[in-house]
């Protein structure tokens, strides 16, 4: 993966998760912060920090963008959520429009 | 209730949590993400969890502070302990508890005080009377109140008029009586009240003037015959009424939109609509009535919505029709003295007809070339009439030449019910190129195992009835259906066996068959799958099919359904409005 082609997600605990920026893509939240025209901080470094999603949800949420690549490409396998983290998931997914 | 605009990770997320009851006690004591949850997540999981049926009194509770919008209609489980929890919910707007028959006066005990409550739905809770109501105005917040078919008598309902911010009131099937309706006068804010099947006389309708903001009002099966002028009124239902006259009086003339006299009997037609403003009419149904001043259709040229079914209308009165055919998007003409003729006078007159039914009428096959002219049909309704599919052409050499291929016209074409006793399959064959049809109905024993052969090439059919007909096994063992295909209704096919219909089905796992020897449990399956307007018609054909009740009534059924699904849509394109979706409903439930 080349640096331009990667984007930086930032988990509140600090951790950082590097991947591919058609995958973060799949946040229309992400897309627009990326896209939108004008010097975003989050534009110019392909880095978004969100202080309010943990480590473990960023990372679920990670694993669903590169699911829906997938799926989106006629891969059509079952996403496993563990019940225990879908409540923040939720609130999560909800904030990322994904 | 149900939010179809959240994202997909959400939905994926509030399955997996209401996949069972251990997936359930995960996350239940999670308090503080439930607190801070979104009400509209919180009510899309909530809701999910009361569909799944692992929603139980005390895991409530979690939902108290986030929760806005409870919709628990139909739980027959649901009673006083329930009510305990829900009246905890700091930030509840709308509860939604018709038909839970647990629900009494005890168990609206809960909401006494509440102060973010705006709608409270308890239709059909037979058990609440006037004790209930006395907890219920206690919440002076309330906009929207639905008491319709309880127990509530007059003096329980002249309690409401304390509850000054009532916007929506339906008070249908209640003895709401002359005295009761002028003591709700205090109500100013009212925009809907529904009376029907109340106690109101001529002189208590008068009270209705009282009423600045009133725009919707139902007064069916009731006795008031003159309606005085309501100058703010958009939509009225008379169905079942003896009606004088509507809206006569002094001041603005009331721009009525919608107008519902279904059933109703005319002392004087031409006196009856002399006194509102009719050029704003939208959606007419005078079907059953004894409506018979087809003449006074000339006026209503904003006509979308036509239901004259039942009605005395013929050939005569069609050119009536015709003229005011320019926004026409639905009419019904079943069960009028309509023939080929009739129909021929329509065309070219009803550019934007999307919808016709012109079942049980003498019309023939002349019409069906009439109907291939009108273009933006979608769907055609033709069921239990000679139609058979020719044209028989005298002359030198007689002819027979097929009529249903001038449907071929019609692009838009999704829904045809051809369910003729005298089709055969030579006439069949002229339907198995159509190439949006998504529903097709065939009904007569003439049709063999040869027209199940034509039909496998229609390249979208989603339902495809044909019933009564002379299908055998082996006919059924080599139909390949179209990968479309969802329902196969095959009732009344009585050569075909048990084993035939088993093993098409086994072949077939994802089509839904019907038919005599398989039991209901696929409808429940059905119900999972399908959205929830094709829930309620197939729970409501069932109703029709299963209840053996006069042919009269079979007939009021199935008008209303018909009914009820224009209200749900109407309800689904303009949402939060509640002004458009209770006309039906009356008649529903006195059907």
């Amino acid at each position: 993966m080349r640096k331009e082609d990667s984007v930086k997600l930032i988990s509140a605990e600090g951790f950082e998760f590097v991947i591919h920026k058609d995958a973060a893509m799949v946040s229309q939240i992400i897309s627009n912060m990326l896209t939108s025209p004008g010097s975003f901080a989050e534009t110019e470094h392909r880095e978004v920090t969100f202080p309010e999603i943990s480590t473990t949800i960023l990372e679920k949420i990670c694993q669903y963008f590169y699911w829906s690549l997938q799926y989106a490409n006629g891969k059509e396998t079952e996403f496993p959520i563990e019940p225990e983290l879908t409540l923040e998931l939720i609130m999560a997914a909800n904030y990322l429009d994904t | 209730m149900e939010i179809q605009t959240e994202s997909r990770l959400v939905r994926l997320c509030i399955e997996a949590a209401c996949e069972s009851r251990e997936s359930v006690e995960k996350w239940r004591k999670q308090r503080r993400t439930l607190d801070s949850m979104p009400s509209h997540l919180a009510d899309a999981l909530l809701r999910r969890l009361f569909l799944r049926r692992l929603l139980f009194p005390s895991l409530l509770e979690a939902f108290k502070r986030s929760v806005e919008a409870v919709d628990l209609k139909g739980a027959s489980n649901v009673d006083a302990e329930w009510m305990a929890y829900l009246g905890a919910f700091r930030y509840l707007r709308s509860l939604n508890l018709a038909d839970c028959h647990r629900i009494n006066n005890s168990a609206l005990w809960s909401l006494v005080g509440m102060t973010s409550l705006k709608e409270v739905d308890i239709s059909r809770c037979a058990k609440v009377t006037d004790a209930g109501i006395r907890h219920l105005v206690s919440i002076s917040t309330l906009q929207i109140l639905r008491i319709s078919e309880t127990g509530v008598t007059a003096d329980g309902i002249k309690l409401l008029s304390s509850l000054a911010n009532l916007i929506v009131l339906d008070l249908g099937d209640l003895p709401v009586t002359d005295t009761a309706l002028s003591s709700l006068q205090a109500l100013t804010k009212l925009e809907y009240l529904d009376l029907w099947g109340s106690n109101i006389s001529n002189k208590g309708a008068t009270v209705l003037q009282k009423f600045p903001k009133l725009k919707f009002l139902s007064l069916a099966w009731t006795g008031v015959s003159r309606l005085p002028n309501l100058s703010s009124l958009e939509c009225l239902n008379l169905s079942n009424c003896t009606i004088n006259s509507v809206l006569q009086g002094n001041g603005n003339e009331a721009h009525l939109t919608k107008l519902i006299c279904s059933g109703a009997t005319f002392t004087n037609e031409a006196e009856a609509f002399l006194y509102f403003d009719t050029r704003f009419l939208s959606f007419l149904d005078v079907s059953n009535s004894s409506f018979n001043g087809f003449y006074f259709l000339h006026n209503l040229k904003a006509m979308e919505y036509l239901d004259l079914s039942g009605s005395m209308i013929g050939d005569d009165s069609i050119e009536a029709v015709a003229s005011i055919g320019a926004n026409l998007r639905n009419l019904n003409l079943s069960k009028t003295r309509v023939t080929s003729s009739g129909v021929a006078i329509l065309v070219g007159h009803v550019p934007k007809l999307e919808n016709l039914s012109l079942s049980h009428t003498p019309v023939d096959d002349l019409s069906v070339s009439c109907i291939g002219m009108m273009p933006s049909l979608k769907l055609v309704d033709l069921n239990n009439t000679i139609i058979n599919g020719f044209i028989h052409q005298d002359g030198a050499e007689p002819n027979l030449i097929s009529s249903l291929t001038a449907l071929h016209s019609l692009k838009d074409l999704e829904s045809l019910n051809l369910e003729c006793p005298k089709m055969n399959d030579a006439a069949v064959d002229h339907l198995s190129s159509f190439q949006e049809l998504r529903l097709l109905s065939l009904r007569s024993p003439s049709l063999t195992d040869i027209s199940l052969h034509h039909l496998s090439s229609l390249p979208k059919i989603k339902n495809l009835r044909i019933r009564d007909a002379v299908l055998t096994d082996s006919g059924l063992f080599s139909f390949r259906p179209p990968a479309t295909l969802e329902i196969l209704d095959l009732r009344g096919c009585w050569l075909l066996t048990e084993d035939a219909i088993l093993s098409f089905h086994k072949r077939h796992p994802l089509i839904e068959v019907r038919h005599e020897h398989v039991a209901s449990t696929s409808d429940q399956a059905a119900c999972h799958r399908q959205p929830r307007t094709s829930q309620i018609l197939s729970q409501v054909n069932q109703k029709q099919e299963k209840l053996p009740v006069s042919q009269y009534f079979i007939d009021q059924r199935l008008k209303y359904t018909r009914e009820e699904l224009l209200a749900l849509q109407f309800q689904s394109s303009s949402l939060g409005s509640p002004f458009d979706k209770s006309h039906a409903r009356p008649q529903m439930q006195s059907g």
